[in-house]
């Protein structure tokens, strides 16, 4: 392989682990990130399983380290737009959007968020908090520097066009309404693609009663209200702004439909009934399973441990009505007998399914995905990680549902194989 | 040393003057004798900031450099590098927090003022008694030891060696291949045979970079990153005696895992019926194509059970269930009319096509039964009875033929090589890695790693992608050349106060501590503490220094704080 570059694609857990790796050995990284911060999926989350570390503590460091990088070039609000070539001399198209904001001379100060006048709901709460047109999505969120929504900027979009209230309120001149979108072209050796996971919809199965019952919730909008950083700083309250004194977990949402098994659900649904219990000792939990994938060193007995203070019910059939402003989930158990059981919140755990744009993009690399929607692998057994096409590679979760670990041992072992083909 | 002492203050922007009167703590701070000068600036981390501390720095010709600013994580390093620019040790700088700690917690700015200013005082105290640590550099070696001979050290062998790399690869039994070597058909998804293992031990073979060590262990380990030294030691009879010494930068542990002992729990009739098979040894049987009874028949009923051993083990195997829906598959295929039914607690289908691996078997007609637990195995007649519990409720039915999937527990390698090298183990006996979720293939010890089942359950694709992890740590950081640079704020045993009680030693996560038996003292390895303190505080004698965070420069800071 003669060129020393690599694209890696996606800056979550494993595509940053995969630059640090490749960028400690020498080489230069390009790192494409479709958001405006990075850190994927993993820093949505309040605690990781099963030390119940806080994520975002233990993934800051991470971070700070591949934002000051000398190797490593990082590429936010971009996404790879055309490739051709092949291993050792790839050629990559990057579009990179404006974000109106300067990287260099934004200290984070956030003075520009109150004068905005534009409000909308932000994506990354789930919908459940409002951001304004210029923000970071989260506190805490690295790069701390905010973006500008182009469609919803009064003064980007049109609408009003002598807008410039943000820039009013900036003191280091870090606004530039005049950015434009970027294209750029690289020459890479290899790429490493790491584009994530997302949620499956589940408001397709109207027998869960998500979106028309409002205490149904999703894993990540659960992650989202228990996160310190969150909507409501951390406060376990229903939509209604009521403590929670009760809450039923249905695991496998969308297992049947999707036809495989997540791997990581059970898990992160107990972490949940932890976190509840944690917070509120008297509340009534119970968790609705059908298999337990308990499959770590650690899991069994963190889920035996749980068992001593919630009720796990192994069930059949299961669905959510809602009844006189409370839930109900009318279940089969295994042994073949009917019951239900009134619960505050339900908490639905959803199959994790590829990130969008994986179609697009598998077309643009020119590899395929597999029946499940996930990037394609060319042996399932022996190179896991090696795509159809030599040089390129898929890890962490756009190659299929994982937990952290095992992203980040797919993300040292991609550039274990980049760097073992140019040694 | 004549002190010379500058500090700066950041305004961090708007973060601090907002919230702490700058020029009261700027008027209190100059009129302290130490202190050669007090500046003030917008924003020191930025290129105008530092240029503006650097030029500073040298024209009033300081000794000592304190920064009022953010919190050392975020720019610690900053600053030291500008320090060394600037011509003054970056080790007699002290970054002091005043944001974080100060202005962004306290509402009320007389009594933020006045905590940033103790905090500045104090700093300053500290500062005076840094030392002007020096950074070392160390030659390294860059091949590797390979402890294990099975499909993970296998692996980690040929991703790793190279013309500048040579491999060690140790095996304790007679041939290369471990447990992936003697499976009949290691890849349900795709049936691909043994062949796969025999090639990759051809090919280790043929590797002039991999040098194999067969019927040997590994008697010694010791030494840090870039700086390994181990002894093999050969194990066969005619050979006792023959060791060799060996010198690397990082040792990989790929020792494999074990069965759980079915005879150890009455319920699995395993001693007891002659056809209650171990999954090992069913392996066998499809291997060379002999399903047959002790009594040479064919067996016209297979009953596949499920988690031997893991109440007993406390965690779930994670590659039983497939590995049984393999047999299931192999049984239906190659046995007319056969009876085959699983009995499991748990269907554990983690990867993405492993559910579809198990819907394939339902057109084939395998019965498949949960458990909560299983009550007897147990002679009736020619066949076997098999009792189990399902929701307070017992069922039996009676088949031919057990084959009974027992837990995955560390190999007996896994506990000899951890004393040997100082390493932890988890409560259930596997290797810890250094990180459950960020550093799932490195250990306490820098320059050691752990790949496949010696660190716990888990399948070959998993342990083939653990040991190109491991190649990937090595290759990244040692590079034939490069230089590996120790941690500088490390600890230091003072001899002459040092009473050998070793208390140092078993405090220390990082195995840097020896004992001399010689002078009867502990000895720090510098090249590997990395300064975390506990052997500091756990001293009884007080022989114990924290380079960079002594008792005095510790207590000046503190009593100035609380002054």
């Amino acid at each position: 392989m003669k060129n020393q570059n690599v694209l890696v694609i996606g800056s979550g857990v494993a595509g940053m682990e995969a630059s640090l790796i490749l960028a400690d050995a020498g080489l230069k990284v390009h790192l494409v990130e479709k958001d405006s911060l990075i850190g994927g999926q993993t820093i949505k989350f309040e605690e990781v399983y099963t030390n119940m570390e806080c994520a975002t503590c233990m993934l800051a460091p991470k971070q700070q380290e591949v934002l000051q990088h000398d190797n490593i070039t990082l590429y936010l609000l971009s996404e790879v737009k055309k490739t051709e070539g092949s291993a050792g001399e790839f050629k990559v198209q990057i579009e990179k959007k404006a974000r109106y904001v300067s990287l260099i001379n934004c200290i984070g100060c956030a003075a520009c968020f109150d004068p905005c006048p534009v409000s909308l709901d932000n994506e990354f709460e789930e919908g459940m908090s409002q951001k304004k047109a210029i923000a970071i999505a989260c506190p805490g969120a690295l790069p701390n520097v905010p973006a500008i929504d182009p469609e919803n900027c009064v003064r980007l979009n049109g609408k009003k066009k002598d807008c410039n209230a943000c820039e009013q309120a900036c003191g280091f001149g870090a606004i530039d309404f005049t950015e434009k979108n970027e294209t750029i072209n690289l020459e890479v050796g290899a790429v490493i693609v790491a584009t994530g996971f997302d949620q499956f919809d589940v408001s397709g199965l109207a027998q869960f009663g998500y979106g028309k019952h409002p205490n149904v919730y999703t894993a990540m909008e659960f992650e989202r209200l228990y996160a310190q950083n969150g909507p409501t700083e951390g406060k376990l309250t229903l939509r209604e702004e009521r403590p929670i004194k009760s809450a039923g977990i249905i695991h496998c949402i969308g297992r049947e439909e999707k036809g495989y098994c997540s791997g990581v659900c059970c898990m992160y649904s107990m972490k949940f009934a932890h976190f509840i219990k944690d917070k509120s000792p008297d509340a009534k939990i119970h968790e609705f399973h059908t298999d337990l994938c308990v499959p770590g060193k650690s899991h069994q007995k963190f889920y035996e441990e749980l068992s001593k203070k919630i009720d796990f019910i192994r069930y059949e059939d299961i669905e959510v009505k809602g009844k006189n402003g409370s839930l109900e989930i009318n279940f089969t158990s295994n042994n073949g007998k009917k019951n239900a059981v009134k619960s505050d919140m339900v908490i639905l755990s959803p199959a994790m399914i590829p990130s969008t744009g994986t179609e697009k993009l598998a077309k643009i690399l020119g590899i395929s995905q597999d029946s499940m929607g996930f990037f394609s692998t060319k042996d399932q057994n022996l190179s896991p990680i090696d795509s159809e096409k030599e040089g390129i590679f898929v890890i962490g979760c756009a190659e299929g549902p994982k937990d952290i670990p095992d992203s980040v041992s797919q993300a040292e072992a991609a550039a274990g194989r980049v760097l073992s083909l140019l040694q | 040393m004549n002190k010379k002492i500058g500090v700066y203050v950041c305004e961090c922007g708007p973060n601090i003057p907002e919230r702490i009167d700058i020029d009261k703590v700027i008027e209190e701070l100059s009129s302290m004798d130490e202190v050669k000068t007090v500046k003030k600036h917008s924003l020191l981390c930025s290129n105008d900031g530092k240029k503006f501390l650097k030029e500073d720095i040298e024209k009033e010709e300081l000794s000592h450099v304190v920064v009022a600013a953010c919190s050392p994580k975020d720019h610690e390093n900053t600053f030291m590098k500008v320090c060394e620019e600037a011509g003054v040790n970056p080790y007699l700088f002290q970054l002091v927090n005043i944001r974080e700690q100060c202005a962004w917690m306290i509402p009320d700015k007389d009594e933020a003022t006045s905590k940033a200013i103790k905090y500045i005082k104090a700093g300053i105290q500290r500062v005076m008694f840094h030392d002007a640590l020096k950074k070392k550099e160390l030659e390294i070696n860059v091949d590797v030891l390979v402890i294990g001979g099975g499909i993970s050290g296998i692996e980690a062998s040929l991703s790793l060696a190279g013309p500048n790399r040579k491999v060690y690869l140790v095996e304790k039994t007679d041939a290369l291949g471990g447990m992936a070597g003697k499976l009949s058909r290691i890849l349900p998804h795709q049936g691909t045979e043994m062949g796969i293992v025999k090639e990759k031990i051809e090919q280790v073979k043929n590797n002039e970079h991999i040098k194999v060590y067969t019927s040997s262990e590994v008697k010694e380990v010791r030494g840090f990153l870039g700086n390994f030294e181990a002894v093999i030691k050969s194990t066969q009879e005619n050979e006792e005696g023959t060791e060799e010494e060996i010198k690397t930068g990082a040792v990989v542990l790929a020792t494999g895992f074990d069965l759980f002992d079915l005879k150890e729990n009455p319920v699995y009739g395993y001693s007891e019926n002659e056809n209650v098979v171990s999954a090992l040894e069913f392996e066998d049987m499809i291997h060379s194509e002999k399903i047959e009874l002790k009594n040479g028949k064919k067996p016209k009923s297979v009953a596949l059970i499920h988690c031997a051993g893991r109440k007993e083990k406390g965690y779930c195997s994670k590659v039983c269930c497939m590995y049984n829906l393999k047999f299931a598959h192999y049984l239906k295929d190659n046995l007319p009319d056969v009876e085959v039914k699983e009995l499991y607690m748990d269907l554990c289908l983690p990867h993405k096509q492993d559910q579809s691996y198990f819907d394939k078997l339902k057109d084939k007609g395998v019965e498949f039964i949960r458990m909560d637990e299983l009550v007897k195995t147990k002679k009736s007649g020619d066949k076997i009875e098999v009792e189990y519990r399902n929701n307070d409720k017992k069922d039996k039915f009676s088949v031919d033929m057990v084959v009974t999937s027992p837990a995955m527990v560390p190999s007996k390698g896994t506990s000899h090589l951890a004393e040997l090298m100082n390493l932890p183990l988890d409560e259930s006996g596997f290797f810890k890695e250094l990180h459950e979720m960020l550093n799932p293939v490195a250990t306490p010890m820098e320059g050691v790693y752990i790949t496949g089942c010696a660190l716990g359950p888990r399948n070959i694709p998993e342990s083939i992608t653990q040991s190109h992890a491991t190649s990937g740590k090595i290759l990244s950081s040692l590079i034939p050349g490069r230089k590996v640079k120790p941690e500088v704020k490390v600890s230091e045993i003072k001899e002459d106060l040092c009473t050998g009680c070793q208390t140092c030693l078993s405090v220390c996560f990082y195995g840097a501590i020896s004992y001399d038996a010689f002078k009867g003292v502990s000895v720090v390895n510098e090249a590997i503490c990395r300064g975390c303190g506990s052997c500091v505080g756990s001293c009884p004698s007080g022989a114990i220094r924290s380079k960079h965070f002594t008792y005095y420069q510790l207590y000046l800071e503190v009593l100035e704080a609380l002054r």
